[in-house]
């Protein structure tokens, strides 16, 4: 062995001692809550486990999966493209308000600008987009439109605080550099803020319309149609079969945009 | 009027550095002036009183250890702190009592590279060395470097051209050495049309060679292109080397000034002395 042996020092003692009550009291809080929240969710496995029945025949009714060209897959594919534009559409439609509003709801900007475009954001990103959709079916009816304008007033509350975080870590130096050079505060934000920020932006972006396209599922389920509103008509026709098909595509069609937009995300990032 | 002297109320006997009686300046001689300069953060007083002035086509080196207020100094001269009290003339100009255009106008005298450099990477040199010619512009055409004006264009080469860098003008700015990253950062702030470029540490990241060459670009820019250069340096030597003069901070306070080629070891050794060693 070349390793030389080095020869043990005591630790000192610290001054402070270790707070275990605190440790104790926090181990008690989140018991009783968990404690709580089973008692609130009426959670029981023994409920799953005498149901199991109930799951067996409703999966042989959905098995095997009505294939039938006409009636089934080929109203399942156009709605599968339906669902796919609601999602595109909400998504795109809203980078100009969330670009606006978080470049506005920048920290170090004027205080009250910054308060109430941070306001803003948190009122849309507060209302689930299944909640704007039942506001806009009453306006425009039921279909796909209203299912655009209810992603688009959410995504601009999220998209606009995910953006205007990232805008947030990005280094203030070449900011500064153009501040001394005389540049106004547009040009700064055009010239060094967006030049380094755009690439997170736009995996940002991908990464939402990821999600956008899944919520344009549950907005199918309120009426906003695409593939989620045939779902829903199935399952209220007992047409399991017709639902096992449907369930198949969105599966397809989810892992598809998930491989999409984390495949370009990917190259963003090199 | 300003000079050099040592400054009166320093709480240590100031070095016997001599002052150069050709640097007895008036302000109107004066490129960058600054008087009584205070600035605090929360309790901690950190300028406490700074006199300096650069005169165009010399290179003025502050020297002094971390923490005692060179950067802060700068920042308040370009702006980027806001200085409690004291008197700045840029190019002949007072900055108090300004405000807003004129203001902003006025401190477009002074330049300012970082040792961080701060270039935004993504982009060409040139786009860089664009950006510091930016102010004046129409928003429409300061949109993207696309839309810059062709004059703009022109001008960024010339200055890239000047710090020896013409034929990395359409390389990205992440892709080039460190020295080169602060020789378009120079560029940028040519592009500016100042007369003052301030550098706070523009080589402590950068190897020897770049460095010297840097700091050689920098004392050519006050000699032949008439700039008033003041660059914060952690290198002694290397303020020998280039500078014309030396100022030293110790605590937010001026302990000296002199002709480089009279800084001696034991000055060097006053400055970076801590008060609690
Ligand atoms: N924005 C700020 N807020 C609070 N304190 C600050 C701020 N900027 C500087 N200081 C303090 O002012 C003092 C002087 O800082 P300054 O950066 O001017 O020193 P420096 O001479 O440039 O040091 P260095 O050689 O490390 O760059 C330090 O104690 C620092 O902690
Ligand atoms: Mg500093």
């Amino acid at each position: 062995m070349t390793t030389t042996e080095r020869p043990r020092v005591p630790v000192p003692a610290r001054d402070r001692k270790p707070f275990y009550l605190g440790v104790v009291v926090v181990a008690v809080v989140l018991g009783a809550a968990h404690v709580g929240a089973w008692r609130v969710t009426e959670f029981s496995p023994g409920a799953l486990v005498d149901g199991w029945h109930g799951m067996i025949r409703f999966l042989g009714e959905a098995l095997p999966p009505d294939l039938d060209w006409a009636s089934v897959v080929q109203p399942g594919l156009e709605a599968c493209l339906t669902t796919l534009a609601i999602g595109l559409l909400g998504t795109t439609l809203s980078v100009p308000a969330a670009l606006l509003l978080a470049v506005l709801g920048t920290r170090g900007r004027n205080r009250v600008v910054y308060q109430v475009s941070r306001s803003v954001m948190s009122l849309l990103r507060a209302v689930p987009d299944v909640v704007f959709a039942l506001i806009f079916v009453t306006a425009v009816g039921l279909g796909p439109f209203a299912g655009v304008l209810a992603l688009i007033c959410h995504n601009v509350g999220v998209m606009g605080k995910l953006w205007s975080e990232a805008m947030e870590e990005v280094d203030p130096g070449p900011a500064d550099a153009l501040r001394v050079a005389g540049a106004r505060e547009s040009q700064v934000v055009a010239n060094a803020v967006l030049p380094a920020v755009v690439p997170s932006l736009v995996g940002l972006l991908l990464y939402r319309f990821d999600v956008n396209v899944r919520s344009s599922l549950v907005l199918g389920l309120v009426g906003a149609g695409g593939v989620g509103f045939l779902i829903n008509q199935s399952i209220q026709l007992f047409a399991f079969d017709e639902m096992a098909t449907y369930i198949l595509m969105v599966l397809v069609l989810i892992i598809a945009v998930d491989l999409l937009s984390a495949a370009v995300r990917r190259r963003l990032a090199e | 009027m300003i000079s050099y002297d040592r400054q009166a109320g320093g709480s240590r006997p100031l070095p016997a550095c001599p002052t150069p009686p050709e640097q007895q300046l008036t302000p109107l001689d004066t490129a960058l002036s600054v008087s009584g300069l205070r600035k605090s953060y929360g309790d901690r007083q950190v300028l406490k009183g700074v006199d300096f002035a650069v005169a165009p086509g010399e290179l003025v080196v502050l020297l002094g250890a971390n923490g005692s207020g060179k950067s802060t100094a700068l920042r308040c001269v370009v702006g980027l702190a806001e200085a409690d009290a004291g008197e700045i003339r840029l190019a002949g100009r007072r900055l108090r009592g300004l405000g807003g255009a004129e203001l902003a106008k006025a401190r477009r005298a002074a330049a300012m590279v970082f040792q961080q450099i701060h270039l935004v990477r993504r982009r060409s040199a040139l786009d860089n060395v664009c950006a510091g010619g930016l102010a004046g512009l129409p928003l429409s055409r300061s949109l993207a470097p696309a839309f810059f004006p062709r004059e703009l264009r022109e001008r960024a080469m010339a200055c890239l051209q000047r710090v020896g860098l013409a034929d990395r003008a359409h390389d990205r700015a992440g892709s080039l050495s460190g020295g080169q990253q602060q020789r378009v950062a120079v560029a940028r702030a040519l592009c500016q049309g100042a007369e003052v470029l301030l550098a706070d540490e523009p080589v402590s990241a950068l190897d020897p060679a770049a460095a010297t060459q840097v700091m050689a670009l920098l004392a050519e820019l006050a000699r032949r292109d008439g700039l008033a250069v003041a660059a914060v340096l952690h290198q002694p030597d290397l303020a020998r080397e280039h500078a014309d003069r030396v100022i030293g901070l110790v605590d937010g306070e001026i302990r000296l000034s002199c002709h480089a080629s009279a800084l001696s070891e034991s000055d060097i050794d006053a400055l970076y002395q801590s008060e609690d060693s």
